[in-house]
């Protein structure tokens, strides 16, 4: 069974072919991608990895730096997350929180988690459990919207304030390109690899 | 072109393995193979625990029109607050503005960044419309089996899996700015009550598009039992 491929969109039976680009193939009724040829775990925990040091100076380093009348304030994540909970603001700042803190921090963590043992050739406990989390937190990750989101509200903020993105920004942008190329690796390589090493 | 449910065979949901769903080593006996892997009945029941990582294998996803429907619905009457209350309350003192998600984008238009501007318009406003459209239309032409360009509208939905989660843009806005003006105390941005309403569009139509099932776009041979010949004549070459 492991020869075959089935289309997700249109159902269609493929015969898999071994190819090493990380090109898609794909299907030939409906042109949807399939898999991708090699998937190179030791690329993968490379992109992790990043992801996490980009993930760490995100949270440390300030956003941005907001210049009014004279007034210099450095925006960290960390505390603008506190400063809308102390303005009765909780729904904002755990809306900050969860999309920009917890799900990252989840991510990357159970990645490492998975990826660590597996380039170790052992298999992670729980592996099954958290190829699952991971597989059904994917589409509800936003970092690269609100990368988007804080390029937006520098130029509204421009009103009020002179905003100027700090090297928080820096560690965003690092952080959703490596999640991102994280995706154009085939997962099933994951799979693969924990079979070979056993249960 | 040979089709999954044609000859028993599903992807499960979770780890992407191919599972056969055919009882093991039996004989390929049409009537068995029709009660346990045809697209008609009941292609969403579970068939089988993954041998893999245990979750159930379906054929086809689990009441995927009727799901579909009832989250574009919600999601449609949300669109209407959304759009219609404020989004953000900006105080500089004089100063004191109420902005609906157009009002914000005319902002933005007036100072000069129209990139940016086109670029909220096209995330908080098009995409919505778009996604809740273009679904409804999924929805209608499967349910009525129409053979209508199944290829250009399987494209379609692949365009709203990947556009779905962007029109967060304006709550992320919002919840930034009033975040970051906290800390300045030069002046004050609360977010206004079209901000729940308008996660719940995003959430809902993010719903809505993950429950509706993309098959059925091709499965209108199968309902009329096109392929059913065919598929038996492939079954036993298969199962090798």
């Amino acid at each position: 069974m492991a020869a075959l491929v089935l289309c997700g969109y249109c159902d269609t039976v493929h015969r898999r072919a071994a190819f090493a680009t990380r090109k898609a193939a794909r299907c030939v009724t409906c042109d949807a991608p399939l898999y991708r040829g090699t998937g190179d775990l030791g690329a993968m925990l490379a992109a992790t990895v990043t992801a996490a040091t980009a993930f760490a100076i995100a949270n440390v380093l300030p956003l941005l730096q907001l210049t009014s009348q004279g007034q210099q304030t450095r925006a960290t994540l960390w505390r603008a997350i506190v400063a809308s909970y102390d303005s009765q603001l909780p729904l904002v700042a755990a809306a900050l929180l969860l999309t920009l803190i917890v799900a990252p921090a989840i991510e990357i963590g159970l990645l490492l988690w998975v990826l660590v043992p597996l380039c170790l050739r052992t298999r992670p406990p729980g592996f099954a459990g958290t190829m699952w989390i991971l597989h059904t937190l994917r589409p509800w990750r936003m970092i690269e919207v609100f990368f988007l989101g804080v390029i937006v509200a520098v130029v509204k903020l421009s009103a009020i304030a002179t905003a100027v993105p700090g090297w928080g920004m820096f560690g965003v942008a690092v952080m959703t390109l490596a999640l991102a190329s994280l995706s154009s690796f085939d997962q099933g390589v994951l799979w693969h690899r924990a079979d070979e090493v056993g249960r | 072109m040979i089709r999954g449910a044609d000859v028993g065979l599903a992807t499960c949901a979770t780890c992407e393995l191919v599972v056969n769903l055919g009882s093991d080593g039996a004989p390929p006996d049409a009537a068995q193979g029709e009660a346990q892997g045809g697209a008609q009945g009941e292609p969403w029941r579970p068939r089988a625990l993954c041998p893999r990582c245990r979750t159930p294998v379906r054929i086809r996803k689990r009441n995927a029109r009727t799901h579909a429907i009832a989250l574009l619905v919600a999601a449609a009457a949300l669109y209407f607050p959304a759009n219609a209350l404020t989004m953000m309350h900006t105080e500089q003192f004089p100063v004191a503005r109420d902005d609906t998600i157009l009002s914000g984008v005319v902002f933005l238009w007036e100072r000069g960044s129209w990139e940016l501007a086109v670029l909220v318009f096209a995330a908080s406003i098009v995409v919505p419309l778009l996604k809740i459209g273009s679904l409804g239309f999924l929805i209608v032409t499967t349910a009525r089996h129409s053979a209508w360009r199944p290829r250009a509208r399987t494209k379609l939905y692949r365009v709203l899996e990947v556009i779905g989660h962007w029109s967060m843009l304006d709550v992320f806005v919002v919840a930034l700015l009033t975040a970051v003006v906290q800390l300045g105390r030069f002046a004050s941005v609360a977010p206004g009550p079209a901000v729940l309403p308008f996660a719940g569009v995003v959430v809902l139509t993010m719903l809505a598009s993950a429950s509706f099932d993309p098959r059925a776009i091709w499965d209108r041979g199968l309902s009329r039992g096109l392929s059913r010949g065919l598929s038996r004549g492939l079954r036993g070459g298969l199962r090798e």
